[in-house]
């Protein structure tokens, strides 16, 4: 019997589950149709941001307060107040990759359903130190080889300072159109103090990171994938190459 | 945003780098540049920063911090609150002081509008703006080079009443209307802020977004009342968006301003306009109740450290908060900053941390591992199953597919897609994998598959709730499909996940989309001959458009065995002819009879 082929996005998801784990990060989840409070109002998204907007977001009808989720942030949101309601203090480690959802119009690089992936670390002194260290650590193993780790200065309002991160493949063996270029990765940041807050967590004592890169940019880096519609095609002459 | 760098260079005293060095700097301390193009770069203000930074201002204090450079004209810094003459014959009325927290107006008397002088025009027009008149650029120029957006009225178009002029600021009425400058009528609604001729009642502005054509400054106009307000940036984001008209001064207005901000917009623009087209300001109205306040926020350097992972000293940090220009006072480790009152930004510690970080340079945080996690790692359960599904699946030939989760039925839909196609949420997969087994059989020839075998594992919305399921469908078999935790019900409860394999695959190659075409063929051959040579002369005889060459057939008949083959043709570039097929067949079969087969 010939083996069917695992899905690009799923071997993408396999693997970084496999290294976060050894890295003592276990995986969280969330719905995708979620509440205003775990995808805006907890994450100190302002009433009035324009991230909320219809043009952005994909809102339910008939029901009033939810959304299609636009991140996997809101998953930081329920772990950590579940896990405080729980009586289960920090250190806290989560992974959440999933599908998320933004209302714009497709073409090769953008579309309206795509996948993220969320983590979280949450300790008495986790630092941007650390958040480097676990971004150097995670993409040399992603693209086989020395990863260097680049922050610049961003704005989200559920971290402080925000952040975005750029990493550069420095290794012989990086694929040529890689290597030696700073490219782009995603978001992150500290938590910001009102969101551990919003959980329950006392954000005087604990501290922590989150990031949020998309996992579709990382594959189509990783393989050279040319159009992020690709994913969501069901099309055996893209997913029978992996 | 564009910014120009010869514009930068008038707050300075000391050359600045080339252009792109100052892209370099600002993309790792502050901004990322979306391009540079001679002089002129172009920086997206994150939404943080709308504030401070949308301004040839803004983006030299933050030069100025970044290269260590000092800034030595600052026109934010030279003047306290100047005195503002008290105007004779202008009133101003606020009706709703939450809407428009400031508004200062001064009427100048015996202007002479004309053309802009050379250095202003040039500086508007390279960073995309075109000049109108000198009075007209005077009041763009001040919004460009600190941020203030500023309107200028032609005095004489509005009514007096015991030689008084009265500007009042309230919500237009339903179906009010209003041409503005660029000709375009809008209908308001009461949502709408103008600015009115309070002795008419006629409306003069859309407030803070665009002004009307009927106060329009012009070469005969000689009086002017000139405008530094403020307006709520809520209101005038929603006014905005309603209207479906963004201008440099709304834009401004909805990232929120600093009230304070009016009164240097108002000084610097009376200062320009009385230089380059002359007049006499009159006095001002200053109608500003609620005062911003000033505000401390306090960190000490211990917590900077223990935040970015760091080890900056306190001389460090109080180096960085003077390159910032923020007055402080360190008492005991700990820095007590009054932020200037363009930042409002800064409210929180982890504001002042941001501040360090960004501005000392991130590359100096060192990578760190993770310490030890000091507890068991939990197995989340519904991915331990899901990969045990997918595992299985994949191991009896099934191949795993993400489909949309947006169908043209379902329970729930969403009420803004874009285009409004599908807007419901599927209720169940089998749908999506039934189209795409369709659609996947019609290319099994150059799959080269036997049997189309698809599965998702993907969420639905049934039975009024949320719950993910794992579908199947194939060519020959009915689709089904059923819930992740059924499946999940029969694993034990795991204590490490499986070390199930990932893709190998290097790099993905993209494939033609182009309809191919497929042409069998069948040949006797002497029974000594291999399988292999025959492919050979047909793939020496296809040309450049075979992409696929199978034999799916073989038997032997006496002294000879038929060997029957399928190919497959394609262009990555065009549609190919069925001319074009039966030329290279021609070609195959010509090179058979040739080796002395036989065609059948």
């Amino acid at each position: 019997m010939q083996r069917g082929h695992l899905h690009p996005i799923s071997s993408l998801i396999r693997e970084a589950n496999a290294i976060f784990y050894k890295m003592g990060f276990t995986i969280a989840e969330g719905p995708l149709l979620e509440s205003e409070w775990y995808n805006f109002d907890a994450l100190n998204v302002p009433t009035d941001h324009p991230a909320r907007d219809m043009q952005d977001t994909f809102y339910i009808k008939d029901e009033p307060g939810y959304v299609l989720r636009t991140h996997t942030s809101g998953v930081q949101i329920r772990y950590m107040t579940e896990q405080m309601k729980k009586g289960i203090l920090p250190p806290y480690r989560i992974i959440a990759p999933g599908k998320c959802f933004r209302n714009e119009a497709t073409d090769i690089t953008h579309e309206a359903e795509f996948f993220q992936i969320e983590g979280l670390a949450v300790g008495e002194d986790i630092s941007l130190a650390h958040l480097k260290g676990t971004f150097a650590g995670f993409f040399s193993e992603i693209f086989k080889g020395q990863v260097d780790i680049r922050f610049r200065p961003s704005y989200f309002p559920f971290t402080e300072p925000s952040i975005e991160v750029d990493m550069r493949l420095t290794s012989k063996t990086a694929p040529e159109k890689l290597r030696d270029k700073w490219i782009e990765i995603g978001g992150a940041g500290m938590i910001h103090p009102k969101v551990l807050e919003n959980c329950g967590v006392d954000s005087k004592k604990y501290q922590g990171y989150a990031f949020g890169p998309g996992l579709d940019r990382i594959a189509m880096l990783k393989w050279g994938i040319d159009d992020i519609r690709l994913m969501h095609s069901a099309d055996l002459r893209f997913i029978n190459q992996f | 945003m564009l910014i120009s760098r010869l514009w930068l260079q008038k707050f300075f005293d000391k050359p600045l780098p080339d252009a792109q060095a100052l892209a370099d700097a600002l993309t790792l301390h502050a901004f990322e540049i979306e391009s540079v193009k001679a002089e002129i770069l172009d920086v997206k203000v994150t939404a943080n920063r709308g504030h401070d930074c949308l301004s040839h201002r803004g983006i030299a204090k933050e030069l100025s911090a970044i290269l260590n450079i000092t800034l030595a004209k600052d026109p934010l810094l030279k003047k306290e609150a100047a005195a503002f003459k008290k105007a004779q014959n202008l009133n101003v009325s606020i009706e709703n002081p939450i809407l428009c927290s400031r508004y200062i107006a001064v009427r100048i008397t015996g202007v002479k509008v004309g053309q802009s002088p050379d250095w202003l025009r040039i500086h508007l027009e390279s960073v995309g703006q075109k000049s109108i008149n000198n009075v007209v650029d005077a009041a763009n120029f001040v919004m460009l080079n600190i941020g203030q957006p500023m309107h200028v009225f032609d005095a004489s178009k509005l009514t007096a009443k015991d030689g008084r002029l009265h500007i009042g600021i309230r919500n237009a009425k339903a179906n009010e209307k209003i041409e503005t400058l660029d000709g375009k009528t809008y209908s308001l609604t009461d949502s709408n802020l103008t600015i009115v001729d309070r002795n008419s009642n006629a409306i003069l502005a859309i407030a803070g977004i665009k002004g009307g054509k009927s106060a329009e400054v012009g070469e005969t106009t000689t009086d002017v009342i000139l405008e530094s307000a403020n307006f709520d940036g809520i209101a005038v984001r929603k006014a905005s968006q309603a209207l479906k008209l963004r201008t440099d001064a709304s834009i401004r207005f909805e990232q929120i301003l600093s009230p304070v901000l009016a009164e240097f917009g108002m000084h610097d623009c009376v200062e320009l306009i009385l230089k380059i087209a002359g007049g006499e300001a009159e006095g001002f109205v200053d109608e500003y109740s609620e005062k911003q306040k000033d505000r401390a926020v306090s960190i000490t350097t211990s917590e900077v450290n223990r935040t970015l992972g760091t080890e900056f000293k306190e001389r460090g940090i109080a180096d960085t908060f003077t390159r910032l220009g923020f007055p402080f006072e360190l008492n005991n480790g700990t820095f007590a900053v009054t932020p200037p009152f363009e930042r409002l930004d800064l409210n929180i510690p982890a504001d002042l941390t941001e501040e360090i970080g960004r501005i000392a340079g991130y590359q100096k945080i060192a990578e760190v591992a993770l310490p030890i996690f000091p507890k068991a790692v939990d197995i989340n359960k519904n991915f331990y199953t899901a990969e045990h599904v997918r595992e299985k699946l994949i191991s009896i030939g099934y191949s795993e597919v993400y489909t949309s989760i947006f169908s043209d039925k379902g329970e729930r839909a969403v009420i803004n897609k874009v285009g409004g196609e599908r807007p419901y949420l599927r209720s169940s997969l089998l749908d999506g994998l039934t189209e795409a087994v369709e659609k996947n059989a019609r290319n099994k020839d150059i799959l080269g598959v036997q049997e189309v075998k698809l599965f998702e594992i993907g969420s639905i919305w049934d039975a009024g709730k949320e719950e993910i399921v794992v579908g199947i469908a194939g060519e020959h078999e009915e689709p089904s499909e059923l819930p992740l935790s059924k499946y999940s019900l029969e694993l034990s409860e795991p204590k490490s996940y499986e070390d199930y394999p990932i893709s190998k695959t290097e790099s993905y190659r993209s494939f033609a989309r182009f309809p191919f075409i497929v042409r069998d063929i069948a040949l006797w051959v002497p029974v000594i001959t291999e399988a292999n040579q025959v492919e050979k002369v047909i793939k020496d005889n296809a040309g450049g458009l075979i992409i696929r060459l199978e034999l799916f057939d073989r038997f032997e008949k006496g002294s000879k065995v038929s060997f029957a083959f399928r190919l497959v043709f394609q262009s990555a570039e065009r549609t190919l002819t069925d001319d074009e097929a039966n030329t290279i067949m021609e070609n195959i079969y010509a090179a058979a009879k040739k080796k002395g087969w036989e065609v059948r």
